[in-house]
C-alpha cells in the first residue's frame, strides 16, 4: 500500500501570519465600550452544604458594578447527560471548583477584591475520594436527588454510578477454559488536564434581548445551547463567536462559562469579559480526564493466541456526569485494544464524587486505557516467551476478524503499522537490545480509534472576481482542521486553496457543527463542504456550457478554469464565469453529505452503550519509544518517539504530522509527569504549572512520523480518518513498556513519576496510595 | 478579612515600545503586560499563567526575554521593550516569522509570540546554537499543541542562514 513520508512539500496555513505577527485575536484581545472585568468566586471546600450568601459588602465596594449567584439565574439544571449541574451552587458544594458567585468590576483587580468579600456560610461535609467506596451499595449520594434529574435514555442511575456499561462477546469462561496461561493485572491512572495554553474566557455582550458571547470553546453551538438552556432564551437570541482558539484538547468542548459572562453583562448593563485564572482552569473546568482503575484479566495459550479476556474498569467521574459516557465507552472499546479476542466480557463503572468533574480530553479514556492493556500485552508476551513485537503479530486484528462488538475488518492496516514503526525505530530481532546502551530500550505500543461521523454543513460560494468564501458552523482549534477546508474546496473547483476565505466559529453564520472535538471536523465538515463546492461546480458547468456550447457532462474544472475535456483549448476562466454570474445567477452551494452508519454490530449481550457501539472506519497506531532510565533517581526520558499511523488519505500530511507530534508529546507528559494529586480534605494539592509538569522543548523527543494509508474511510471527503485523537492514545504504554525493558521492573500507576519507576526498579511501594493499587496477582 | 486597598495613585511611566514612546499614568501594582495590551495596544503578547510558568507574556525588555507578567510596570520605566508586533510585520516578516511557518511550527498560535521572542533573544546571543542549546532556551515557554520539534527545526534553520536573525530591535 501506498506510504506518504513527511517529505511532502509544508503547507503555511492560512492563519499562520496574523500568529506569527501577533495580530491574531483571541477572545482576551478584544475590546468593547465599556468593557467590565468578570471573576468567579468558587467554593474552596470539596463537600458542603451551602448555608447562606452574603454580597453586601462585595457590591458596596466601589467599582463593583454585579455580584451574582443562583438567585438571579432561572431555576435549571443542565448537562450533556444528566441534567446535574446549576450555573452557581445551589444548596450544596460538590466540588472545590464549584462556582458560588460571580462578580463584574471596572478592574480585574477590584473584581477579585470583592470575590474575597463575599461571606460565604457553609457546613462542610466529609469529601468522598474513593470512587470503589461510592460505588458500594449504601454509600452516601452526591447527589442525593438525582432519580429526578433529566437523564439521556442510555444511562443507567444506580447509587453513584453515572454510567455503567457492558460489552460482551463470545463465552469469556469457554475461552478462559482453553487458555494455557492466565494473567490478571490491576492498573491504575492520576487525574490529568487537558491544559490549553489560553485559559476560559467569555466576553458577553447584550443588544436589547439577545446575547453575544466571545468565547474560547471548541463547540460554539453547544456553549449556545447552554446559554439558551440556563438563562431560559430562544436559540436565536444567542450567538457565540469564536475570535480565535488558543487550544482546547476536550478542555473547552461542551457549555462552560459562557452564561456566567451573558448573566454579569445583563446585571451590570455593560459588556463583560469573564476569565478564568490558570489555578482556576485546574480547580473549576468540568473537563478533566478520568482517573481510571482497570483489572484486567487475559487467558493466552503457549503459542501466544489470545483465548479470553476480562475487564473492570471503574472512572473516578467527579462531582457532575459532564459528558463521561462517551469516555467510558471509548474506555470500553479500548480494553479490547486492536487484537482478535474471541470472548471479552467488560464492565465499567462511573462514579461520583467529590472532585473536579471528568469528561472529554483528547481521545476521552484511550490512554489510560491503552496504557494498561499495551503493558498487559508486554507481559503475557514474556509470559509465553515471545518478543512483544511478535506477540502482537500474532494478535493484531487482520483481514475478516471481528472487533469487540461484532464489527468486520477489511484489510485492517494494524499489522502494517506495527512492521513499519519496527523498521523505523530499529526494533530488529532483540527490541533492539544489542545496540542500545545499558539503561535504554525501545517500547511498543499499539492502538485503535473511530473517525466519528457526524452531521454538519456548509456553504460554498464565489464572489464576482472569482475568489471563493467557505461559510461553515466548523471550529478551528488550532490543529488546522479549518484551515484544511480551502484545501477541499479547491480541489472540487480546480482553483487554489489561497482563494478561498473562511468565515467559521459564528453561530450566526455557519450550520450547526458538533465543534472541535471526537477528531471530526475535517472528515465531517469536509464532506459538507465537497458537496456545498459539489453545488457550486454544477453552477460553473451550466454557465459554461451555455458560453462554450459544450455539454456539461464534457466539461471538466481544472487551474482556474472551465474546459472542454477532449478540447482543452476551449475553455473559460472561472473569474470570468463569476463576473458574468454577478447579481444575475448565484454561484452558491450548500451541503451537508450524510455521516457513514457505522459498521454493522452487535450489542445485543452488551448494556448501557450509546454512542461508541462501533468504530466507524478505525485509524490503526502504532508507537515505539526509546527511553533511557536512571536507576538512581526513576527518572525516564523519552529520546525518540516513532509513530506510524494510518489516516487513509492524507489531505493536509504538514498538519496531520503536527497532530501527530504534538499529540504524542501530550501522550508523553501522561506517561511521566502530568497528574493532579488531592489531598485527603479533597482539595487539589499541585493546580499550577510549576507542580502539574507539561513537557517542555527541553524533555522533548525527536518524533519520526510515517503514514501508511491502511484502508480508506468510508462516508468522508477522498476516504480520510479522523487525525487528531489518535495520537495521544499509545505513547504511554510505549513508554511503560520500554521502562519496563529497562528496568526489569513495570510501573502501574500513571503517571510514571521518578518517584514511581525508582520503587518500582527496587520492588518497594511508592506512597499508600500506589501500594493498593500496584499489587499485582498473576495466576 | 479587611478590605483590600485599591485606590493606588497612578504613577507616570514612560518606555518605548517596538520603538514606539508610550506615556502612561498606571497604578503601580499593575504588570508591565498589562501596561502593553491596554495602554499600548500591543496584544501579541498573552496570558497564559499570570505566574510566569508558561512564557506566553514573554518580551525583550532592553533585549533580554523576560515574563511580563510578573514584571512590573513600573520597572520598565524609561526601557525599551519589543513585543512579537516587534519583530516584523505581515509584509516583512523576520527570517524566525518565516521559518516557524514554513516548518508547520504554527498552530493554536498562543505560544508562538513568547516562543518567538524566546528564539530572537537566543539567536542575538549565541547565531549557531546547537539543538541542545534550542531546546534549553525555549524551555520556558509552554506549547500545548506541536510537540515542539517543528519549532526547534524552524530556530535552527533560521540560524543556518546568514542575516535571517538580525539582533532584536533595541
Amino acid at each position: 500500500m501506498a506510504t506518504q513520508e513527511q517529505a511532502q512539500p509544508e503547507a503555511i496555513r492560512p492563519d499562520g501570519v496574523e500568529k506569527v505577527t501577533g495580530a491574531a485575536r483571541y477572545v482576551a484581545d478584544l475590546a468593547r465600550p465599556g468593557l467590565l472585568h468578570g471573576r468567579l468566586l468558587l467554593a474552596g471546600v470539596a463537600h458542603a452544604r451551602l448555608l447562606g450568601i452574603d454580597t453586601t459588602a462585595a457590591r458596596a465596594l466601589p467599582g463593583v458594578l454585579a455580584v451574582v449567584t443562583q438567585d438571579d439565574v432561572p431555576d435549571v439544571r443542565y448537562g450533556a447527560f444528566v441534567q446535574d449541574r446549576t450555573l452557581f451552587a445551589r444548596g450544596t458544594i460538590r466540588f472545590e471548583g464549584e462556582v458560588v458567585a460571580a462578580v463584574a468590576a471596572v478592574s480585574a483587580e477590584i473584581a477579585e477584591a470583592a470575590c474575597l468579600l463575599i461571606r460565604v456560610e457553609l457546613e462542610e461535609l466529609a469529601p468522598l475520594l474513593d470512587p470503589e467506596a461510592a460505588l458500594v451499595d449504601g454509600a452516601p449520594l452526591v447527589h442525593p436527588g438525582w432519580e429526578s434529574y433529566e437523564a439521556g435514555p442510555t444511562v443507567v442511575r444506580r447509587g453513584n454510578d453515572c454510567a455503567a456499561m457492558t460489552s460482551v462477546k463470545g463465552d469469556v469462561e469457554g475461552g478462559f477454559a482453553e487458555a494455557d496461561i492466565v494473567v490478571r493485572e490491576r492498573y491504575a491512572t492520576d487525574m490529568t488536564h487537558a491544559a490549553p495554553i489560553e485559559p476560559h474566557l467569555a466576553l458577553a455582550e447584550w443588544q436589547g434581548d439577545a446575547v453575544t458571547v466571545w468565547s474560547s470553546t471548541q463547540a460554539p453551538f453547544g456553549a449556545r445551547a447552554g446559554v439558551a438552556r440556563t438563562l431560559q432564551l430562544a436559540e436565536s437570541k444567542v450567538r457565540v463567536v469564536v475570535p480565535t482558539l488558543g487550544g482546547g484538547f476536550g478542555g473547552k468542548c461542551d457549555f462552560h462559562f459562557e452564561a456566567h459572562a451573558a448573566v454579569l453583562a445583563r446585571a451590570a448593563g455593560r459588556p463583560v469579559l469573564l476569565q478564568l485564572s490558570r489555578r482556576q482552569e485546574f480547580l473549576a473546568t468540568d473537563k478533566t480526564r478520568h482517573p481510571i482503575a482497570i483489572d484486567l484479566e487475559t487467558g493466552v495459550r503457549n503459542d501466544g493466541t489470545i483465548t479470553a479476556r476480562r475487564a473492570r474498569i471503574v472512572l473516578d467521574g467527579g462531582a457532575y456526569t459532564s459528558d463521561s459516557l462517551y469516555s467510558t465507552e471509548l474506555a470500553l472499546m479500548t480494553a479490547a485494544g486492536p487484537y482478535r479476542i474471541p470472548n471479552f466480557h467488560a464492565t465499567s463503572h462511573t462514579a461520583y464524587t467529590t472532585r473536579t468533574p471528568a469528561g472529554s480530553v483528547r481521545a476521552p479514556g484511550g490512554p489510560q486505557l491503552c496504557w494498561a492493556v499495551e503493558q498487559h500485552t508486554d507481559v503475557l508476551a514474556e509470559r509465553v516467551g515471545l518478543d512483544p513485537v511478535e506477540f502482537r503479530r500474532r494478535n493484531l486484528v487482520t483481514d475478516g476478524d471481528t472487533g469487540p462488538t461484532g464489527q468486520l475488518f477489511r484489510n485492517p492496516a494494524a499489522v502494517e503499522c506495527l512492521e513499519r514503526a519496527v523498521a523505523l525505530a530499529g526494533w530488529g530481532d532483540d527490541g533492539g537490545a544489542a545496540r542500545l546502551p545499558d539503561g535504554e530500550a525501545l517500547g511498543v505500543a499499539c492502538s485503535w480509534w473511530p473517525s466519528v461521523p457526524a452531521p454538519s454543513g456548509a456553504y460554498v460560494k464565489l464572489n464576482a472576481d472569482g475568489s471563493g468564501t467557505i461559510i461553515t458552523g466548523a471550529q478551528e482549534n488550532g490543529s488546522g482542521a479549518v484551515m484544511a477546508l480551502p484545501l477541499l474546496a479547491a480541489r472540487e473547483l480546480g482553483m487554489q486553496p489561497g482563494q478561498f476565505s473562511v468565515l467559521h466559529q459564528d453561530t450566526a453564520a455557519g450550520p450547526w457543527d458538533m465543534g472541535s472535538q471526537g477528531s471530526q471536523t475535517t472528515i465531517n465538515n469536509g464532506r459538507a463542504v465537497v458537496a456545498a463546492a459539489a453545488e457550486v461546480r454544477e453552477q460553473l458547468l451550466a454557465l459554461a456550457s451555455d458560453l462554450l456550447d459544450v455539454a456539461p457532462a464534457d466539461l471538466e474544472l481544472a487551474a482556474g478554469v472551465v474546459r472542454a475535456k477532449d478540447a482543452p483549448s476551449r475553455s473559460v476562466v472561472i473569474a470570468a464565469l463569476a463576473a458574468r454570474a454577478h447579481g444575475g445567477e448565484l454561484l452558491l452551494g450548500s451541503g451537508s453529505g450524510t455521516p457513514p452508519p457505522l459498521p454493522e454490530h452487535d450489542l445485543s449481550a452488551c448494556s448501557g452503550r450509546g454512542f461508541f457501539g462501533a468504530f466507524g472506519s478505525p485509524s490503526f497506531t502504532c508507537h515505539i519509544s526509546r527511553v533511557r532510565v536512571d536507576r538512581e533517581t526513576g527518572v525516564a526520558r523519552v529520546l525518540e518517539h516513532t509513530a506510524v499511523h494510518d489516516y487513509g488519505f492524507v489531505v493536509n500530511p504538514a498538519g496531520a504530522r503536527g497532530q501527530v507530534e504534538g499529540g504524542s508529546l501530550q501522550g508523553i507528559g501522561l506517561a511521566l509527569s502530568e497528574g493532579t494529586s488531592y489531598g485527603p480534605d479533597g482539595r487539589q494539592l499541585n493546580p499550577q504549572l510549576l507542580d502539574y509538569k507539561l513537557q517542555t522543548a527541553a524533555d522533548a523527543p525527536r518524533f519520526r512520523v510515517a503514514f501508511v494509508e491502511g484502508s480508506l474511510a468510508e462516508g468522508t471527503p477522498h476516504g480520510m480518518k479522523g487525525v487528531g485523537e489518535p495520537p495521544v492514545v499509545p505513547p504511554a504504554g510505549a513508554v511503560g513498556n520500554a521502562i519496563a525493558r529497562a528496568t526489569g521492573a513495570r510501573v502501574r500507576r500513571l503517571p510514571m513519576t521518578p518517584e514511581r519507576v525508582w520503587a518500582a526498579a527496587n520492588g518497594i511501594a511508592a506512597d499508600a496510595a500506589t501500594a493498593s493499587t500496584d499489587s499485582v496477582a498473576e495466576a | 478579612m479587611e478590605p483590600l486597598i485599591l485606590a493606588v495613585a497612578p504613577v507616570a511611566v514612560t518606555l518605548t515600545v517596538n520603538r514606539i514612546p508610550v506615556a502612561a499614568a498606571i497604578e503601580p501594582t499593575r504588570s508591565l503586560l498589562s501596561l502593553l495590551r491596554a495602554e499600548a495596544g500591543q496584544t501579541g503578547a498573552k496570558e497564559g499563567c499570570d505566574d510566569s510558568e508558561c512564557g506566553a507574556c514573554m518580551v525583550l525588555l532592553d533585549g533580554r526575554p523576560v515574563n511580563s507578567c510578573s514584571y512590573l510596570a513600573v520597572q520598565a520605566d524609561g526601557r525599551s521593550v519589543t513585543t512579537v508586533e516587534g519583530l516584523g510585520r505581515a509584509d516583512r516578516l523576520s527570517g524566525l516569522q518565516q521559518a516557524l511557518l514554513e516548518h508547520g511550527g504554527v498552530q493554536c498560535g498562543f505560544c508562538t509570540p513568547g516562543m518567538l521572542i524566546s528564539a530572537t533573544a537566543l539567536l542575538a546571543t549565541t547565531p549557531d546554537p546547537s539543538e541542545d542549546e534550542v531546546r534549553q532556551a525555549l524551555a520556558g515557554n509552554l506549547c500545548r499543541c506541536t510537540g515542539y520539534q517543528t519549532i526547534v527545526d524552524a530556530v535552527l534553520a533560521t540560524a543556518g542562514v546568514a542575516g535571517a536573525s538580525p539582533a532584536p530591535p533595541a
